[in-house]
C-alpha cells in the first residue's frame, strides 16, 4: 500500500525543518566567537533562529495528529505523544530533584530534544502488540 | 509492557463490542489489505478492529456496514 498522504506531507515538512535546523546551528556556532562582541541582540536573534526549526517540528507533528484519517492510528499516535511527554517530565523532575539536592551543579536543560527523542521511543512501546 | 502501557481496548472502552468483520470479510475472499482500502484506512486498523483490540467510531462504523451493505447492529454486537 503506498504512503498515506498525511505521512508524506510529514515526511516532506519533517525534512525541510531538519535541514533548515543543520544549516542554522552551523552557521550560528561557527560565528559565535564574532556574535559574542555583537552586544546582546544579536546573539538572542541567532538563537531564536535556531529554536524557530524545532518549533517547526513540534508543529509538524501536530499537523500529523491533525491530518491523520486513519483514526486507529491516530489513536495509536496520540498516545505515543503522551507517553514521550510523560517520560519526558519525569526525567526532567528527577533531574531537577538532583540539582535540589545537589548531586548536579546544573538544572533540567534541552527539554526539547529528550522530548524528542522520548517520542522515537515511544513509537514502538505504543505499537508492540497494538 | 502491554498491560502497564494501558493495552487491551486500545481506545479505552470498558464494555466491549465484538464484531463479525474477519467473517464477513472471508465470505467475500478480502484479505485485511482489500478490507483497509476499500476504508481507506491501515491494514494494522483492520487487524485492531476484527482482534477486538479497537472499537470503531461511529462515523467509520457506518462506512463499514455500507462496504458490507448490513445495518450496523449486524455487524458490530454488544459483548
Amino acid at each position: 500500500m503506498a504512503m498515506p498522504v498525511y505521512m508524506r506531507r510529514y515526511m516532506v515538512r519533517l525534512a525541510g525543518f531538519m535541514l533548515a535546523y543543520a544549516v542554522i546551528l552551523i552557521a550560528g556556532l561557527s560565528s559565535q566567537k564574532a556574535l559574542a562582541n555583537m552586544g546582546a541582540w544579536p546573539p538572542i536573534m541567532v538563537a531564536g533562529l535556531t529554536a524557530l526549526p524545532i518549533c517547526g517540528v513540534f508543529w509538524t507533528i501536530y499537523r500529523l495528529l491533525v491530518e491523520m484519517d486513519d483514526e486507529y492510528q491516530r489513536m495509536l499516535m496520540v498516545k505515543q505523544t503522551l507517553l514521550a511527554t510523560a517520560l519526558t517530565l519525569g526525567t526532567v523532575t528527577f533531574w531537577q530533584f538532583l540539582k535540589v539536592y545537589g548531586v548536579i551543579e546544573s538544572g533540567p536543560e534541552w527539554f526539547g530534544v529528550i522530548w524528542l527523542a522520548f517520542w522515537g521511543l515511544a513509537a514502538p512501546m505504543v505499537r508492540w502488540r497494538a | 509492557m502491554a498491560g502497564f502501557l494501558g493495552a487491551g481496548r486500545a481506545n479505552g472502552a470498558v464494555a466491549g463490542v465484538k464484531n463479525r468483520l474477519k467473517i464477513l470479510r472471508a465470505e467475500r475472499n478480502w484479505s485485511q489489505q482489500d478490507l483497509a482500502n476499500a476504508l481507506s484506512i491501515s491494514r494494522q486498523s483492520v487487524n485492531a478492529i476484527e482482534t477486538g483490540k479497537y472499537d470503531p467510531s461511529l462515523p467509520l462504523a457506518f462506512r463499514i456496514s455500507e462496504l458490507f451493505s448490513m445495518r450496523i447492529e449486524e455487524i458490530f454486537l454488544r459483548d
